[in-house]
């Protein structure tokens, strides 16, 4: 699917249009996966995608993994009359859960952000949850350091919330 | 490019640092990462395919709103300590949305307090949260009190409601569980906006009277009631006002006689009746419910449109040989129907009609009646043809094969070739039962997995994930059953199992060896 095409064509019924990332690199994908991209979608209506659609925010090799996404999940949003053509779900499930678990702090920040400018909301939930389970049953310390968040508290500040949430921490 | 110029801001050598130190503390999911990048050979992916290169990647950094959404996926406890992260984190609890209040969520754990010293903590602890909480932003409150419920925690759960429940509120969750709690709930609270966002409610254990000056619930999706003190009319007037209802769950309300769904509600697809005693009359007008499950003897059923019922479960006397006799032709679509009878007084006919959709099968026989041929089941079996799933429970007395071991009946039925997989629950030595497995065995070409389950409970200590350290007794002769139930699963059933089928034979808890 990373393969570049020089045109949009018509495949399979389904209009095709390209995606080129930050780094030039450009996807050919039917009309129909781009769509659950909002930001995508809208500009499908507004007619201007002719010359393909560069986003200049996301890397390469996160448009393949957005795009690996996209091919999985356009069964979703399809009429729910075909299911021959929709993945099932736990083949979804089982997808996802690999797509996420795989990828270092860096990778799967700059995955929610693409996610987020996107605007693909099963992708931004899907990832942000990711992050919220890495946070579960870490100390604040632990959190900070995990992915990198400055501490800007005085330390009276900080004790001052930590005795406000004293109840969670004790075990 | 943005995102770089951010990432060269920050402290470069600091966060190498902590990426460094990250990544000897936690050990990254290696297989995982490795195999996606197999996947992907050829792909822009292989750029960062030596771990060197990606270790000196910084971890971009997510504008507040994410990490709001981040923050509010998190549960309590663990948002409560990311409170203490930062200040934007801090000001995002403050607006926490999710707020679940429960013992669990808390943690206060039930040994450890008695009763009443539970009840003050779970209520000082609510209180300490809700009064720093601004307010604003609750999508899903949650508040289960398992403690008892006195008259002081009336005025308190009115005050954690007035604080939580804002126009925008999207899941309310209220779970007494003292039986005939005293609470009312107030629904004043549901007309100042929050009726028109709520998607959910959830009611158990209290009183709720909704009236005309609660003009409906116009983006209510689902409504649960659980041992709630409404009438009828109380009821009629939210559901008529309520068109945007999907789910309707009605459990144990013993102030309802008759409950009609309106025709109104164009969107109702579940429909779910338990155990309400004084019902005497179900009647649906709503056009396209799929979804029917019932519990009750006594109550008349008008269900409307059945033609498009797809899922059936009904806890009913009588109803395996009724569902087997009238079923295929009232819903002729059924994927899926679950069955559970305490009284048969007839066996489950055998019949030309078909349920030329059933994918899956469920029947619990649970009662006395001393010989229930189990054989008659196979007339089930046979009536769909694209069954993939058959579960059978019973608890009923029967005869033992020993007392009998006359020759097994075998019925000829044509052969049956979609059935995957078939489950027997409570399995002992009766003889019908015994026959049914082997005739299943016998006539079924595409069958995959056979699981007799002869312990005789359904609570196992060496369930994986259990937390019994031992099961919980048996009577004897109960245990003796389960016995005989795997006598007969190896002398008569394992001789007809083909290699193609894997049957898994649940025996009796060996815990329970000193109690014979």
């Amino acid at each position: 699917m990373a393969a570049a095409a020089a045109e949009a064509t018509i495949d399979g019924g389904g209009k095709m249009i390209i995606l080129i990332s930050a780094d030039g690199k450009r996807f050919e994908v039917t009309e129909a996966v781009a769509s659950q991209s909002q930001l995508i979608s809208n500009m499908i209506e507004d007619d201007c995608t002719e010359n393909g659609v560069r986003l200049p925010n996301v890397d390469g090799d996160i448009l393949t993994m957005v795009v690996d996404y996209c091919n999985m999940h356009a069964g979703d949003a399809a009429a729910d009359g075909d299911t021959t053509k929709a993945s099932s779900t736990e083949e979804l499930k089982k997808f996802d859960a690999e797509l996420v678990q795989a990828l270092e702090n860096p990778v799967l920040f700059k995955l929610i952000l693409a996610a987020n400018f996107l605007n693909i909301k099963s992708l931004l939930d899907m990832t942000c949850q990711r992050v919220a389970d890495m946070m579960s049953g870490k100390t604040p310390e632990q959190m900070r350091e995990t992915f990198s968040i400055e501490n800007d508290f005085t330390p009276e500040e900080e004790a001052a919330i930590r005795q406000e949430n004293a109840w969670a921490f004790d075990d | 490019m943005g995102m770089l110029d951010l990432m060269r801001l920050m402290s470069i050598q600091r966060q190498r640092d902590q990426e460094r130190r990250r990544r000897q503390a936690q050990a990254p999911p290696r297989d995982g990462l490795i195999a996606l990048r197999d996947k992907r050979k050829g792909s822009p992916c292989q750029q960062d395919s030596d771990s060197q290169g990606a270790a000196d990647i910084e971890i971009p950094s997510l504008p507040e709103d994410i990490w709001r959404l981040i923050h509010s996926l998190m549960p309590m406890r663990d948002a409560a300590r990311a409170a203490c992260v930062s200040h934007s984190f801090l000001s995002s609890w403050r607006c926490h949305p999710n707020l679940n209040f429960s013992s669990e969520a808390l943690g206060l754990s039930k040994n450890a307090y008695g009763n009443e010293e539970l009840a003050g903590l779970f209520y000082s602890k609510v209180n300490h949260i809700l009064k720093r909480h601004s307010g604003i932003g609750v999508k899903k409150l949650t508040i289960k009190v398992y403690s008892d419920y006195s008259g002081k925690g009336s005025s308190y759960l009115n005050n954690w409601l007035q604080i939580a429940v804002k126009p925008g509120i999207e899941e309310l969750i209220i779970a007494l569980t003292q039986f005939q709690a005293k609470y009312n709930f107030p629904c004043s609270l549901l007309s100042n906006g929050s009726g028109d966002s709520i998607q959910y409610l959830h009611l158990s254990n209290c009183s709720f009277h909704p009236t005309v000056t609660l003009s409906g619930l116009r983006s209510l999706t689902r409504l649960y009631l659980c041992r709630v003190r409404i009438t009828e009319n109380e009821l009629g007037c939210l559901l008529s006002h309520s068109l945007a209802l999907e789910q309707l769950e009605i459990r144990y309300c013993n102030r309802i006689v008759c409950l009609k769904v309106p025709c109104l509600l164009q969107r109702l697809i579940s429909l779910k009746v338990f155990g309400c005693d004084k019902l005497k009359l179900i009647e649906n007008e709503a056009p396209n419910v799929s979804i029917f499950a019932f519990q009750g003897d006594k109550t008349e059923l008008k269900l409307g449109e059945t033609l498009q019922i797809k899922s059936l479960c009904m806890v009913r006397s009588g109803y395996v040989y009724h569902a087997r006799a009238e079923l295929p032709s009232i819903m002729p679509n059924l994927e899926s129907l679950a069955l559970q009878s305490c009284k048969e007084t007839a066996f489950a006919p055998k019949l030309c009609s078909k349920f030329l959709c059933l994918r899956h099968l469920s029947i619990a026989l649970i009662g006395f009646f001393p010989a229930y041929d189990y054989l008659s089941l196979a007339s089930y079996v046979y009536a769909a043809p694209s069954l993939e799933t058959f579960d059978l429970d019973r608890n009923v007395q029967n005869v033992s094969i020993f007392a009998h071991p006359a020759d097994l009946r075998s019925i000829r039925e044509e052969q049956h070739h979609n059935l995957k997989s078939v489950t027997v629950t409570s399995f002992i030595s009766v003889k019908s039962l015994v026959e049914l497995t082997c005739h299943i065995l016998e006539s079924t070409t595409s069958l995959e997995c056979l699981t007799l389950d002869a312990s005789q409970t359904g609570f196992r200590c060496t369930t994986p994930g259990s937390k019994i350290g031992k099961c919980p007794p048996l009577d004897t002769d109960v245990l003796m059953e389960g016995h005989r139930g795997v006598l007969a699963i190896r002398r008569y059933i394992q001789p007809r199992v083909p290699s193609t089928v894997k049957l898994t034979v649940l025996e009796p808890c060996s815990c329970h060896s000193t109690e014979l």
